[in-house]
């Protein structure tokens, strides 16, 4: 069941950034490199550098916001992407790795300790939006860990 | 002074002091009743300064280690936070080495379905088994002397947003578990397994038609309109309006009743679901055999603050007005202290045991509350300022107190916070989160963010506190020594004696506790305590930096209380404490 759930005001605002349905023209990419990855011999698997397609611009992780938030990804990472049940993503830190296509894939397919698979309800096209959001925030300097006086 | 004592000695009898206690803790709360007594007296306030720990033992997880050990015989079994490890401890020999592991195959992704880390309040021992739930909606029977799997039954279902921390409760033949869920869109349920086989044999709904509640208005002493599970919601909101059932049951085999409490209407956003949205917020009786609804009573009527009703109804027979009643006792999130006719479902006595800003009063004829209505949240409403208590509640569900037949007080953790509300509007999307508000919390008045508290169920009112620094979330043990245990976020386990509230000993127990304290007797005859530290549960997403495993989780101090992660980590520790 692909079928679009988003219902009333936030599927306006869904179908006004991308059509819900799995037909965008960015499509979806098999293979994608993760340079954090150690590559046994030293030889990289055959995989791309995926890149996201939409300019890096404030309208698009504006856009990119309400996808956030209407996909209910702030949820699990908090308001802001700061973390809550699930880890921040505005931290500069990453389990699953930074890169434009690894955040794309772990939106699209999901990941096994708990993010659930978006690519089936949500167009490519509204990925990237999301990748769009979460890349713009800005990453703290400083490592939060608390100095206690 | 002899006279005193001789009052002392006859009270007990008066009030109904169980029969010995075996020394055994083979359920999650004790007893039926789910009153946490202990009937062990070795230990005392005279002595229990002499407290010291015999034995730990690390779980290897870091989730929060909410519920109980129990004790069966001369075994002592401890269930995990996710992966679910369940241990086997053999408590006749030097060190308590370990009998037997089991570890079940559970999903990980269950993980991102819990809403509020991957905890586990226990199991329960019945007909030579060990049961319990494991977080992706499975429960399991396991041969409490071999450790061999006997039954495992999938009852949630985590593509509609269910996973199973509770720890399920055995009435007669039947396993009674619930989901969580609350925040996540579901269609609360219980159901009713066969203890021999495992097999599923009735289900039973928190709100929808009458014939998926199990409901039959007008027989017995059931009340509720035809069909109120759907006409007390808009439309088809009933079908994701949550309900769920995370807390703690009991059960009053005289009337062959159990009673249970359900979690929060789903969304947060009121506006998406007009109606008083029964029965959320509920406690609920059921027959056990065939699950069918005897009655029900609605604490928070269309809840606007995501106060669940899961806590703990505590089943005892008190004098209230005057008239011996045979009564529940529960301490809501919503701030009130409610003793109930257990018979009946009538309310008799309501009070706020914290500080509440939502309701003025509870109608003690009606059972309604008296709304401060610019507490009401909705999206129309804006950020609504100044709600007490805050949505972890005046006590946690997952914090479950006790009762004393000695005393004939209730002891229990209570927070003291206030949060402000924006409700936001929300998508159903099936699997993931189904919220719709920003809540941020602060402090209570008095500036202390918690207290332990002993409460008269009779007349609505504390008897004494304890104040403590941070929100308490530890269920407590109360022994017939007249001892009390429960344990802080700050990682202290602590003692008091459950007459006075004197402070008696406390001993750093290395993580913060959201466990509930047992009491047992060895097989070398001596009175044992037995606790988890861990902190975790909501306060895994609260406590700021707290856990050190894993390097692209590195958290902010929490805001209200930016200095807890001072004093305590993440981390499993099982501990036993005697004289």
């Amino acid at each position: 069941m692909n079928t679009c759930v988003v219902r009333g005001a936030w599927c306006v605002a869904l179908s006004v950034l991308a059509a819900c349905g799995r037909s965008d023209s960015a499509g979806s990419p098999l293979s994608v490199r993760y340079p954090e990855h150690v590559a046994a011999g030293g030889n990289q698997p055959p995989a791309v550098e995926i890149k996201n397609p939409l300019p890096t611009d404030s309208v698009n992780a504006s856009d990119g916001s309400k996808v956030f938030s209407a996909m209910n990804c702030d949820g699990c990472h908090g308001g802001g992407a700061l973390g809550w049940v699930g880890p921040s993503l505005v931290d500069g830190r990453w389990r699953y790795g930074g890169t434009d296509g690894a955040v794309f894939q772990s939106i699209y397919y999901g990941r096994p300790r708990g993010m659930p698979a978006y690519g089936g309800i949500m167009s490519p096209g509204a990925i990237w939006k999301a990748v769009s959001y979460i890349r713009a925030q800005p990453v703290p300097v400083t490592v939060p860990t608390e100095s206690f006086k | 002074m002899r006279a005193a004592s001789l009052i002392l000695v006859v009270l007990p009898v008066l009030q109904g002091s169980p029969a010995r206690d075996d020394g055994q803790w083979t359920m999650p709360a004790k007893n039926n009743a789910a009153t946490r007594y202990s009937g062990l007296a070795q230990i005392t306030p005279r002595n229990a300064a002499r407290l010291r720990p015999v034995w730990t033992f690390s779980t290897g997880v870091l989730g929060g280690h909410e519920g109980q050990p129990l004790v069966v015989g001369s075994t002592m079994y401890v269930v995990t936070p996710f992966p679910d490890v369940l241990y086997a401890f053999d408590l006749t020999h030097e060190g308590y080495p370990l009998k037997w592991k089991y570890r079940p195959d559970v999903n990980p992704t269950s993980l991102g379905i819990a809403c509020c880390d991957a905890i586990n309040r226990g199991a329960v021992f019945a007909d030579g088994k060990i049961i319990y739930n494991l977080l992706d909606g499975h429960t399991v029977a396991v041969d409490a002397v071999s450790g061999k799997e006997l039954w495992k039954t999938q009852i949630g279902d985590m593509s509609q947003g269910e996973t199973t921390p509770m720890a399920p409760f055995v009435a007669g033949n039947r396993v009674i578990v619930g989901p969580s869920g609350g925040e996540f869109g579901i269609w609360g349920w219980v159901k009713g397994l066969d203890v021999a086989t495992g097999k599923i044999l009735w289900t039973a709904h928190n709100m929808g038609p009458d014939s998926s509640m199990l409901a039959r208005p007008g027989h017995g002493r059931y009340t509720g309109a035809p069909n109120i599970g759907v006409t007390s919601w808009e439309g088809d909101s009933w079908r994701r309006g949550g309900a769920p059932v995370w807390g703690w049951i009991s059960y009053d085999p005289q009337l062959d009743l159990i009673y249970f409490g359900t979690g929060n209407p789903g969304p947060y956003n009121t506006e998406q679901r007009p109606g008083e949205n029964k029965w959320t917020n509920s406690v609920l009786a059921r027959r056990p055999g065939d699950g069918s609804l005897a009655w029900a009573y609605q604490f928070t009527p269309h809840d606007s603050w995501d106060y669940d009703s899961n806590a703990e109804m505590i089943l005892v027979d008190m004098v209230v007005g005057g008239r011996m009643r045979r009564v529940l006792v529960h301490f809501d999130k919503n701030g009130f202290a409610y003793t109930l006719d257990r018979v009946t479902g009538e309310l008799l006595v309501a009070e706020p045991f914290a500080n509440v800003t939502w309701a003025k009063e509870i109608n003690k004829r009606t059972g309604v509350p008296i709304l401060d209505t610019t507490k009401t949240t909705g999206v129309s409403r804006g950020n609504v300022q100044g709600i007490c208590p805050s949505l972890e509640g005046g006590k946690s569900p997952a914090s479950p107190s006790a009762y004393s037949p000695r005393t004939g007080l209730f002891y229990t953790a209570t927070n003291n916070l206030c949060m402000n509300f924006q409700a936001t509007p929300v998508t159903r999307i099936a699997g993931t989160p189904y919220i719709g508000a920003s809540t941020p919390y602060m402090p209570g008045p008095g500036g202390n963010m918690g207290e332990f508290i002993a409460w008269d169920a009779a007349r609505g009112r504390k008897v004494w506190g304890i104040k403590e620094k941070y929100p308490v979330w530890s269920g407590s043990v109360v022994t017939a020594g007249d001892v009390v245990f429960y344990g802080t976020l700050d990682g202290w386990f602590k003692a008091a004696d459950a007459k006075s509230g004197r402070q008696l000993w406390k001993f750093k127990v290395g993580s913060g506790v959201v466990g509930a304290p047992i009491s047992f007797r060895g097989p070398d005859g001596k009175q044992y305590i037995a606790v988890y530290a861990g902190i975790g549960g909501d306060w895994f997403l609260l406590s700021g930096d707290v856990r050190s495993d894993d390097p692209a989780d590195v958290r902010p101090p929490a805001d209200f209380a930016p200095d807890l992660a001072r004093h305590t980590s993440q981390g499993g520790i099982v501990w036993i404490f005697g004289l």
